[in-house]
């Protein structure tokens, strides 16, 4: 079968032949648009590397991770990536988005979007075989997709894709074919497949609890599952894909996760003293981990930078930050290498109060502004508060570097006239007002691309009312429209030319400050091999191997 | 000390002072004082560390050369050197400033909001609360007796059934942290125990004549509870308020380590100690060793003092 390809894809070719487009840009563009990885590659001239050479690797063998093992029902109700990844080894996403924000084919074998992007067909790979048996089809997709958009579940996977899907634009052609029809043009329909909620249900013996009926197609098994204490899982020994010893995946035997508790202490001192392998980062706020082990001899550390950044965010609905001047005046109060060095011991790279981190494919790169308190002064004098003025910020106790920036922010915010009010409260308390408080410091997760995290935070509805997401109800009319425009435009280089308008606008008028960039770590004993830090810290244990 | 004089000079009066001592006037009381307090060693050691933590509270700005706010961020987390002699903490601030002006906010200033600040410490503020409110409760519960003492004294049973620490939470995970809710939560939880004292005491003194006088005398029972039951009550009230003090502390101090304390960046010892802990496995102790030894040392201060007080003033009767 011969498939076509996208007519983007040669205008993206002769972009990067062009030298407009990184290599990596193109492989990105090249693969959401339907190529696999490996053409992608091959077109921009080079091979993919494989991960591990076949006579190192050893098969057999266990690891413990300490991990909070919460109570599971339905994958797509997470809300939280520890238990993710727990069980992203025993079901599948249809698409797989790796350390390097490049999508490809999981579960699916291809897409195809046609040329105005609002038409997906979905290839669904023949031959995979659910771990009781069951044969994966269309059938088991098109009941995933349904399960999403059910209001009644309550997936967060609705907010990602109500904007541009119903259940009714959902058609079968054939068992291993599935056609979206968009509402509008998207272009990252095949990450928002991977985003952690995604995983993929059998259709014929879900029934609302995953632990009940743990059927996936992935690499291992639900053994045990006791919710606060541990997650075990077995080696599946039918897995389709091969490892480089041309031997079925996974290398592991068993792997176990561990609920240590909320404490780092406990699981850093097991690390230590080699009682546990791993610790589970991916909810885990703060870099005191790293901090404790990176010195140590038996731990090896994978560092990533990533899109996760802190959000000192400003109601643009409510006094004083309703007038652009006293926001701006905020964001001059910002030291952001102090802010770096000491909030985040450094670890990271330094914000530009946008939206969209410099590891984003759509970055156009913009200055940074300088901590000026006296600019800021008169600011806020010019907005009518000549005496400064009293506020609260809202921060949740919990992510200490968010205390750290907010005891920053107010000595430095000191000189201009901001008299900050330090409001703390535990992190689950900060979530359920996170949209209402006129300032406060929130955390935001790492998407792949620029337009996702733009589209979630920073638009409003059909009827001009901020999206659910958008925190500091700023609404642009023309930051609106471009975004709408960029989120139609695949041409790298114009997609750019419309970020750096964003940007600008974002920068000059917009509701959020952002100081600065995170990078997170996976960590782990050194007798854990094949590990790829992921940004999201999203675990692929079947590539894991336990040396010794 | 005014009350205990007239309530002695009518007792006099009256000539129905027979129970009572007569206590001394002016300097011989306090000489007393001094010489019971003096020839308990226990007492005389807790005496030294309050009264070393009562002065650096005082002195605070004149003995630290560095505002409790001020982030040098060029060198956070240092141990000891001759800039920061006890080092410096996550955000670079001296940990020695904050220490000393910690121990303002534990006992000599209370902060009610940003700019707003009374004298008395917050921990002195929460046992003053308790007292108030214990003593209240206790002496009517004492004194009437009947069913105002049992409704009184099983709904305080019902309040001591629950564990301290988490009442405290309770209570301050409801009101928000602020200094103003520590006080709460400490005149809450310390009630109980006071209002038990008192009700004791006062169910030995109302058997008293100079009460029956006063009775007799037609007072009322406001005068009663707190002119003529009170004061003759003070002694073990006195040290129980002491040892309630090191308890608040302690509390102020959980509080903090949690969370609950005062908002940062005040230099609240708990969550000094809760920040600092953080950087202890980075090999940077300092930064919590120092609170939690300056949260010890009070406390234990008060404890000695109390029962040194105790113990002596038990031998001289």
């Amino acid at each position: 079968m011969t498939l076509k390809i996208h007519p983007a894809v040669n205008d993206l070719k002769s972009d990067y032949d062009k030298g407009k487009m990184s290599r990596r840009e193109f492989i990105r563009f090249a693969t959401l648009l339907g190529l696999s990885a490996t053409a992608a590659g091959q077109m921009a001239g080079f091979a993919f590397p494989t991960t591990a050479s076949a006579g190192a690797i050893k098969r057999g063998g266990k690891i413990r991770i300490a991990a909070p093992v919460h109570k599971v029902t339905h994958p797509a109700q997470f809300s939280w990536i520890c238990p993710s990844n727990q069980l992203r080894q025993v079901a599948e996403y249809m698409s797989y988005t790796d350390e390097n924000n490049i999508t490809h084919p999981y579960l699916l074998e291809s897409w195809q979007p046609s040329a105005d992007l609002k038409t997906w067909t979905l290839n669904v790979r023949k031959g995979i075989k659910f771990n009781n048996g069951d044969d994966f089809t269309a059938d088991d997709v098109i009941f995933t997709f349904k399960q999403w958009l059910d209001k009644n579940v309550g997936s967060s996977m609705l907010g990602m894709l109500e904007g541009y899907l119903d259940a009714n634009g959902i058609e079968k052609v054939s068992d291993s074919k599935v056609v979206l029809h968009l509402k509008t043009a998207e272009i990252g329909v095949p990450e928002h497949l991977f985003h952690y909620p995604a995983l993929v249900l059998n259709h014929k013996t879900f029934e609302g609890d995953f632990i009940k009926a743990p059927h996936g197609t992935g690499p291992y098994l639900l053994k045990e599952f006791v919710e606060g204490e541990r997650c075990v899982l077995v080696r599946r020994n039918d897995y389709r894909i091969k490892g480089a010893d041309g031997k079925s995946l996974p290398y592991l035997d068993t792997v176990e996760f561990v609920d240590m508790g909320t404490e780092t202490a406990p699981m850093i001192a097991a690390m230590q003293s080699g009682e546990i392998d791993m610790i589970d980062q991916g909810d885990m706020s703060g870099p005191e981990v790293y901090q404790a082990l990176k010195g140590n001899p038996k731990v090896q550390i994978y560092p990533v930078a990533t899109n996760q950044t802190r959000v000192l965010r400003m109601r643009a609905d409510m006094k004083p930050w309703s007038d652009n001047r006293v926001r701006q005046a905020l964001k001059l109060c910002q030291n952001r290498e102090k802010i770096l060095a000491l909030a985040y011991f450094g670890e990271g790279m330094i914000g530009q109060d946008v939206h969209v981190s410099p590891k984003h494919p759509e970055y156009c790169p913009i200055e940074t502004p300088k901590y000026d308190p006296e600019k800021a002064k008169k600011l806020l004098a010019e907005a009518g508060y000549p005496n400064g003025v009293d506020v609260n910020v809202a921060v949740g106790s919990g992510w200490k570097e968010i205390v750290r920036y907010a005891e920053i922010l107010k000595e430095d915010a000191l000189p201009a006239g901001f008299r900050i009010n330090i409001q703390t409260m535990p992190n689950s308390q900060y979530w359920e007002k996170w949209t209402e408080v006129d300032l406060g410091i929130t955390t935001w997760a790492h998407r792949p691309l620029g337009t996702m995290v733009l589209n979630l935070g920073y638009t409003s509805d059909s009827k001009g009312a901020p999206a659910p997401w958008n925190e500091s109800k700023w609404v642009d009319k023309e930051f609106s429209e471009l975004i709408t425009k960029a989120n139609g435009t695949l041409d790298v280089e114009e997609r750019r030319k419309i970020f750096c308008q964003l940007e600008k606008i974002q920068q000059e008028r917009g509701s959020a400050a952002i100081a600065f960039w995170i990078n997170v770590w996976t960590i782990a004993s050194k007798r854990v091999q094949g590990i790829v830090s992921h940004p999201s810290l999203y675990l692929k244990l079947e590539d894991f191997w336990v040396n010794a | 000390m005014d009350n205990t004089k007239s309530t002695s000079k009518k007792n006099q009066n009256s000539n129905l002072d027979q129970n009572i001592d007569v206590p001394k006037k002016g300097k011989g009381r306090f000489r007393d004082t001094l010489k019971i307090l003096f020839s308990s060693k226990a007492a005389t050691i807790g005496l030294i560390l309050v009264l070393f933590w009562v002065f650096v509270a005082l002195l605070a700005p004149y003995i630290t050369s560095y505002s409790p706010m001020e982030q040098d961020w060029k060198a956070p987390n240092k141990g000891p050197s001759i800039a920061h002699p006890l080092g410096t903490d996550e955000l670079g601030r001296d940990i020695w400033s904050r220490l000393a002006y910690g121990a303002r906010i534990v006992l000599i200033v209370m902060p009610i909001s940003e700019k707003l600040w009374i004298p008395g410490g917050t921990a002195i503020w929460g046992v003053i609360a308790a007292l108030f409110c214990g003593a209240s409760l206790g002496l009517i519960s004492g004194y009437k007796g009947g069913w105002a003492d049992e409704i009184i004294m099983r709904l305080l049973d019902a309040m001591m059934s629950i564990p301290v620490i988490l009442l405290y939470l309770i209570i301050v995970a409801a009101l928000g942290a602020s200094a103003v809710n520590v006080v709460i939560a400490i005149a809450i939880v310390g009630t109980p125990g006071v209002a038990r004292l008192v009700r004791s005491l006062t169910l030995d003194i109302r058997t008293r004549d100079y009460v029956r006088a006063a009775e007799t005398r037609g007072e009322t029972l406001l005068y009663i509870l707190f002119m003529e039951i009170l004061p003759n009550a003070k002694g073990p009230i006195i040290i129980d308020a002491m040892l309630r003090v090191g308890y608040a502390i302690f509390a102020m101090g959980t509080l903090g380590f949690l969370g609950l304390g005062m908002p940062p960046p005040s230099p609240d010892w708990g969550s000094m100690v809760a920040k600092g802990r953080e950087f202890i496995l980075i090999g940077n102790p300092w930064a919590s060793l120092w609170p939690s030894l300056a949260i010890a040392s009070l406390v234990v201060g008060l404890n000695l003092l109390a029962d040194g007080l105790r113990e002596e003033s038990m031998r001289y009767q």
